[in-house]
C-alpha cells in the first residue's frame, strides 16, 4: 500500500492546479474588475446599455449630468453648457469615447472589489471634474460654426480647465449621424485628433536649435519671401511677405518660414526626429483612462522635405492635448503635470471616495532651453500679437496658421501659457479653416483665459 | 409535477401577502439584504471552516491488523489489509536481505480476518511452512513463510495489544459532532428563505421554501439517523449539505419552479450515498458486483447512443416519462467501482488491460454522442486510476501523448468545438459571440465583489445555462466571491483528505477508489469554474452539487459514498465496518 502513497501524489498535483488556476482567477479579478463590470450588458450599471447611476459635476459643483435607474440621464438646464462639456461629458448612447459617463462608468458606479458594484442605497458616486463649465462655453461660443478644439490646463496641478471640441451637439436631442458623416461629431478634437501644427511646430526646431545650432546667437537669415531647394523646381517655402534680416529671436516673432527653413536644414532631420520625440509629441498620454492619440510624423530625406518639416508642414500631425502639455514644459522648467481630467469623488453622503495623486512627464525640454524659448514666446506677444490683444495676461505664446490644401482655409493654432503663479495655464486653441492663427484662434485663447483668470 | 404547480397557483395569493410585509417598508428589504450578505459570509466561513480544518487536520492512525516477526527478532506491524513484502523501500514490510526480491510477495487479509499469501514471480520463491507456494495460499497465525530462505512468522494481536491500539486510536481521533454546524446552517437556510422572499416577492412559489424546509429537516434527520448508527464523523455530509443549500438557492433563483424537484433528488442522493455506504462495508461483495456494473454501463451508455436526444450539442440526455437523465453520468460511479481493485489484482496486468478497454469503450461512446466535456473528464480519471495501479509514468505520458493527437482530430471534424476553442483566451474580443456566456458571467461575477448581491438579485441568472455551466458566476455574482471560493474549496480539500487516506488504508481498493472519485470531482470543478471564466474553454459540465441537474447531484452524492468508505479514522463512517474484536472490546470490559 505504501506505493500508492506515493503515486496518489498525482491526485494532490490535480488539487493544486485547481487550487492555482482558483489564484490566477482572483488576481484577474482583482486587476480587471473595474473593466468588467464596465461591460455594457451588466445590467447592474447599465440599463438598455446606458449607464444608470452616479452623476457629474464641473470643479464648481455645476450640475453637468446625473443618471437615473431608468437610464435615460439629466443633464445640466443650460444648452450652452450641455453642448460645449458634450465630449467632456459624454452623450446618452456613449458614442463619445472620452465622455466621463462612458470613460469613468466604473467610478461613477462605485465599484471596488469588496462591495463590487452593490451600495445600499443604490446612488453611486459623484464625480467632480476638474473642467470649469463657464469656459467651456466661453470656449465653445468663441468657436462659433468652426470645427476646432480648446484646451487648457494648469502646468503645476494637471487640472484640466476647459475641454471643448466643435462640431458638437446639444445631447438631449441628438442630430440624426447618418453612416458616411465625416464630421467626426464624436470626436474629441482635443484628445483624439491628429491635425496639421504649421508654424506652432517652430517651437519644437527652436529648442533643438537652441541646444544644436553651433552659433545661434550670430546667426541670421536674410529673408526674401520665398526658398528655392535643390531637390525640387516647383515645390519651395515661402514667406507672407519677404522679412529681411532677421536673427533667431526675430524669426520666429514673425514665424519666417524660410529663416526656419534654413535652421531645419543645418539641423539635419535626425535632430528634428529627436526633439519630437523628446516633446512627447509621438506619446500617448493616459488621462485617467483616456488615452490621447499620439502624432504622427514622417521623417524625409529630400532637402525640401525636410524643410517643410521643421515647420509643421509635410506630413506632420500633431495631437493638440500633446502641444499643450509641451507648452506647459516650457513653463514650467522642463516638466509639466499629466493632465487630469477628475477633481474628486464623492459618495452621495458627501464622503470622499477615491484618490488622486498628479504624476509629472518626462523631461520634455531641458529647463535652460524651456527658459529661453519661454522669453522668446513672449516676445513674440510683444512684438507680433500685441499684448493690448491679451489685457492683464503675462502670456507667451505660438501662432500656427496651418496649410491644409484643396483650396481650403488653414488651420489657425495659438498655444502657449501664463506666466503667472496664481493662473499657471498651458493652453491650445484649434480652429480649423479659421484663417490666421494669431487673430482668429488667439482671440479665442484670449476670450477663454479671461474667463478662468477673473 | 402538476400537483406542485397547482399548488403553487394557490398559493400565490398567501406569499403576496407576505411579501406585502417586507414591500411596505423598503428600507426593510435594503437594509436586511446589505446586513444578510455579510451574515451569509460569516456563516459559510464558520462552516466551512471547521468541516475543512478536520477533514485536513485528520490524523490517519493506521489500525494494527497482525505483526510479521521477522528473523532478527523485530516485530513489524502490518497495517493495511494488504501488504507487500519485499526487499523494495516501498514495500510495506521491508526485509533487507540480498536474497530477497524487491517485491518478493503479498500478505492480504479478508474482512473476516483470513490472511492469504501470494508470491509475486520472486527469485528465491515461497514456502509457507516448508512447502513450495506459487498462488495465492491461506496462512494462519504462527505459520512460518520463508522468503528465499528468510524466515518470517505471522504473529496475531493479542487482546491486550488490540485494546492499547483500540484506546490510542480513539484518542488520535477527533470526532466531528455536526450539531453547532447544522444550526449554523438551518439558521443560513432560514435567512436565505427571508432573502429570496425579498428580493422575489409574490413572484415566489411557494414551493421554495417549502423545500427549503424539506432540505433543513433531511439534513437533521440523517444526521441523527447516522449518529443511532455510531458514526462520529460529519464532515463530509455538512459540507455536501452546505453545497446543496447553495444549489437549492440558485436553483431558486434561475428556476424556481424546478426547486421541489431538486429537493427530491437531494433526497434520493442521500438514500443512494447511505445504501452505497453500506453496500462497500463489505469488500468482497464490491469485488463481486464489478462484473454486473461493466454489463450495466456498456447497456447505460448503448441506450444513451440509440435514443439519446440532441440538446444542446450533445445528445447526451435521455428522456423517460417526463424526465430526463444523464446515462453517463451514472456510468461515473460504475467506473470508479470497475477501476479500483485489491493489491492482489494491481498484480495481475491482465486486469489493467481489461479497465483500458471498458474506458476505451466509454470514451468512444461519449465522442460519438459529442460529450467532450464529459470524455475529457472520464479521460482523466482514467489516467489517475491507471497511474495508481501500474506507477509507470512512461505509460502515463503515451496515453496523453494519445490523447492529445486524439484531440486535434476531434477539433478538425467538429466544428462546435473548434469554435470554442478559436474563443479561448479570447472572450472579450468575441463578447458577443463566442464570449457571450464567459464575458456575462466575469461581468456579472465582478458585480458581486466579496460578499455578493444577495440570492435573487443577480441578473446573470437569465443568462443561458447559467444555472449548470456557468453556476460559479451566479456564486460570485449573488453570494459574492468568498463564497464562492469556499465552495470550490470544499471540493479540494476531498481531494486532499482522499490522498491522505490511504495511509490509514485498508485494502487498495477503496484508496483507490477515493482518490478515483475525488480526481473526478476536482477535474470536473476545474472545467467548470475555470471554462466560464476563460481560462478554459467552455464545456458544458456541471459543478458537483451546486449546478442544477438531477443526475449531476445523484451521482455527487454517489460518488461521496467513496470517499467516506476510505475514511477509517476510529468510528468515523458508516462505510467501514468496525472489527468483530471491536465490538467485543467495546461490549466487554471497556
Amino acid at each position: 500500500m505504501k506505493k500508492l502513497e506515493r503515486r496518489a501524489l498525482m491526485c494532490l498535483l490535480l488539487a493544486g492546479m485547481l487550487a492555482a488556476g482558483l489564484c490566477f482567477y482572483v488576481g484577474k479579478w482583482l486587476v480587471y474588475g473595474s473593466e468588467w463590470v464596465s461591460y455594457p450588458a451588466n445590467k447592474h450599471v447599465f440599463t438598455d446599455g446606458k449607464i444608470n447611476t452616479g452623476s457629474i459635476y464641473d470643479r464648481n459643483g455645476q450640475v453637468l449630468l446625473e443618471n437615473t435607474e431608468s437610464g435615460e440621464p439629466e443633464y445640466s438646464d443650460s444648452y450652452s453648457v450641455r453642448t460645449a462639456t458634450l465630449h467632456a461629458v459624454g452623450d446618452i448612447d456613449g458614442n463619445i469615447l472620452t465622455g466621463a459617463n462612458r470613460a469613468f462608468a466604473g467610478k461613477l458606479v462605485g465599484y471596488n472589489p469588496v462591495t463590487g458594484t452593490y451600495s445600499a442605497g443604490g446612488e453611486g458616486r459623484q464625480i467632480y471634474l476638474t473642467i470649469d463649465a463657464d469656459a467651456c462655453v466661453t470656449a465653445s461660443e468663441a468657436l462659433g460654426d468652426h470645427k476646432g478644439a480648446v484646451m487648457v490646463y494648469n502646468y503645476k496641478t494637471g487640472d484640466v480647465l476647459c475641454m471643448t471640441s466643435s462640431p458638437n451637439y446639444d445631447p438631449t436631442d441628438p442630430p440624426e449621424i447618418k453612416e458616411d458623416d465625416t464630421s467626426g461629431v464624436y470626436l474629441n478634437r482635443c484628445t483624439t485628433a491628429r491635425i496639421v501644427p504649421g508654424s506652432i511646430f517652430k517651437l519644437v526646431t527652436s529648442a533643438a536649435a537652441i541646444e544644436k545650432k553651433k552659433d545661434l546667437e550670430s546667426w541670421t537669415y536674410n529673408c526674401t519671401g520665398k526658398k528655392q531647394f535643390e531637390s525640387s523646381e516647383v515645390d519651395r517655402i515661402t514667406c507672407p511677405y519677404p522679412h529681411g534680416e532677421v536673427d533667431f529671436e526675430e524669426a520666429l516673432a514673425v514665424s519666417c518660414n524660410c529663416g526656419f527653413a534654413d535652421l531645419t536644414l543645418s539641423l539635419g532631420i535626425d535632430n528634428i526626429k529627436k526633439y519630437t520625440k523628446k516633446a512627447g509629441l509621438t506619446d500617448s498620454y493616459n488621462i485617467n483612462g483616456i488615452h490621447t492619440t499620439p502624432g504622427s510624423f514622417d521623417f524625409p530625406s529630400e532637402d525640401v522635405n525636410i524643410a517643410w518639416t521643421g515647420i509643421g508642414q509635410y506630413h506632420d500631425l500633431v495631437n493638440p492635448c500633446s502641444m499643450m502639455i509641451y507648452a506647459g514644459a516650457i513653463a514650467n522648467g522642463g516638466k509639466a503635470a499629466v493632465p487630469n481630467l477628475i477633481d474628486s469623488i464623492k459618495t452621495n453622503s458627501g464622503l470622499p471616495a477615491g484618490i488622486n495623486w498628479s504624476r509629472k512627464t518626462d523631461t520634455l525640454i531641458e529647463s535652460e532651453t524651456a527658459s529661453v524659448l519661454s522669453d522668446m514666446m513672449h516676445n513674440n506677444v510683444i512684438e507680433t500679437y500685441g499684448e493690448y490683444n491679451f489685457p492683464d495676461l503675462d502670456i507667451c505664446a505660438k501662432s500656427g496658421t496651418a496649410e491644409v490644401g484643396g483650396g481650403n482655409s488653414p488651420n489657425a493654432w495659438f498655444t502657449g501659457f501664463l506666466r503667472d503663479e496664481k493662473n499657471p495655464y498651458a493652453f491650445i486653441v484649434l480652429v480649423e479653416n479659421g484663417g490666421s492663427g494669431a487673430n482668429v484662434a488667439g482671440s479665442v485663447a484670449n476670450q477663454v483665459l479671461q474667463e478662468l483668470v477673473n | 409535477m402538476e400537483l406542485f404547480t397547482s399548488l403553487s397557483e394557490a398559493s400565490k395569493p398567501f406569499m403576496e401577502k407576505i411579501s406585502d410585509v417586507f414591500q411596505s417598508d423598503p428600507t426593510f428589504a435594503v437594509y436586511f439584504t446589505t446586513a444578510a450578505r455579510w451574515i451569509f459570509v460569516i456563516l459559510a466561513v464558520f462552516i466551512l471552516f471547521k468541516s475543512i480544518r478536520s477533514l485536513l487536520e485528520a490524523k490517519n492512525t493506521p489500525e494494527t491488523w497482525a505483526f510479521l516477526a521477522l528473523p532478527d527478532g523485530s516485530h513489524v506491524p502490518l497495517t493495511h489489509w494488504e501488504n507487500v513484502i519485499g526487499r523494495a523501500k516501498s514495500a510495506d514490510v521491508v526485509v533487507d536481505i540480498l536474497t530477497v526480491s524487491r517485491n518478493h510477495g503479498t500478505l492480504c487479509r479478508d474482512e473476516d480476518g483470513n490472511w492469504r499469501y501470494n508470491d509475486l514471480g520472486s527469485k528465491g520463491g515461497s514456502m509457507i511452512n516448508e512447502k513450495h507456494v506459487y498462488r495465492s495460499t491461506p496462512v494462519k497465525a504462527g505459520d512460518t513463510i520463508s522468503l528465499a530462505g528468510v524466515n518470517c512468522v505471522l504473529v496475531p494481536a493479542s487482546l491486550q495489544e488490540k485494546m492499547e491500539d483500540l484506546g490510542r486510536r480513539k484518542k488520535r481521533s477527533r470526532k466531528f459532532p455536526p450539531w453547532t454546524l447544522l444550526l449554523s446552517l438551518t439558521i443560513f437556510q432560514i435567512l436565505l428563505c427571508l432573502q429570496l422572499i425579498v428580493a422575489e416577492g409574490g413572484e415566489l412559489p411557494i414551493t421554495v421554501p417549502l423545500s427549503f424546509a424539506g432540505l433543513t429537516v433531511l439534513m437533521w434527520a440523517f444526521c441523527t439517523f447516522l449518529k443511532v448508527m455510531r458514526s462520529t464523523n460529519f464532515e463530509m455530509e455538512v459540507i455536501a449539505f452546505f453545497l446543496c443549500t447553495l444549489n437549492l438557492a440558485i436553483t431558486a433563483t434561475a428556476a424556481p419552479n424546478e426547486v421541489s424537484k431538486q429537493l427530491i433528488t437531494i433526497i434520493l442522493g442521500v438514500v443512494l450515498f447511505f445504501c452505497l455506504c453500506i453496500y462497500l462495508r463489505d469488500l468482497s461483495r464490491t469485488l463481486l458486483i464489478r462484473r454486473i456494473l461493466v454489463a450495466a454501463s456498456v447497456l447505460l451508455l448503448l441506450i444513451n447512443l440509440a435514443f439519446g436526444t440532441l440538446t444542446y450539442g450533445a445528445a447526451n440526455w435521455v428522456s423517460i416519462g417526463g424526465f430526463s437523465f444523464q446515462p453517463s453520468e451514472f456510468v461515473k460511479i460504475a467506473f470508479i467501482f470497475i477501476g479500483s481493485a485489491t493489491l492482489d489484482e494491481l498484480y495481475e496486468k491482465k486486469n489493467l488491460g481489461l479497465f483500458m478497454l471498458f474506458s476505451l469503450f466509454c470514451l468512444g461512446c461519449l465522442a460519438v454522442m459529442g460529450d467532450f466535456g464529459t470524455a475529457a473528464i472520464f479521460f482523466v480519471t482514467y489516467l489517475v486510476i491507471s497511474f495508481l495501479r501500474s506507477g509507470e509514468f512512461s505509460k502515463l505520458i503515451l496515453t496523453a501523448g494519445g490523447a492529445f493527437a486524439a484531440g486535434l482530430m476531434v477539433l478538425r471534424f467538429r466544428p462546435y468545438i473548434a469554435e470554442r476553442f478559436a474563443t479561448w483566451g479570447h472572450a472579450w474580443q468575441y463578447a458577443d459571440t463566442g464570449g457571450f456566456q464567459q464575458t456575462r458571467t466575469m461581468s456579472a461575477g465582478a458585480s458581486g465583489g466579496l460578499v455578493g448581491y444577495g440570492s435573487g438579485d443577480g441578473w446573470l441568472h437569465n443568462v443561458f445555462a447559467s444555472d449548470t455551466d456557468l453556476v460559479f458566476g451566479i456564486l460570485c455574482e449573488e453570494w459574492g466571491l468568498i463564497i464562492a471560493i469556499l465552495a470550490v474549496l470544499a471540493i479540494i480539500t476531498l481531494g486532499v483528505f482522499a490522498v491522505r487516506s490511504i495511509m490509514g488504508g485498508r485494502s487498495t481498493f477503496y484508496t483507490i477508489a477515493a482518490c478515483g472519485a475525488t480526481s473526478l470531482f476536482i477535474f470536473q470543478t476545474m472545467l467548470n469554474v475555470f471554462g466560464a471564466v476563460d481560462i478554459f474553454p467552455l464545456t458544458g459540465v456541471t459543478f458537483p452539487f451546486v449546478s442544477n441537474g438531477g443526475s449531476s447531484m445523484l451521482v455527487s452524492w454517489g460518488l461521496l459514498a467513496f470517499l467516506k468508505a476510505a475514511d477509517t479514522r476510529q468510528g468515523a463512517s458508516i462505510a467501514v465496518r468496525k472489527i468483530e474484536d471491536e465490538e467485543e472490546i467495546e461490549g466487554g470490559t471497556l
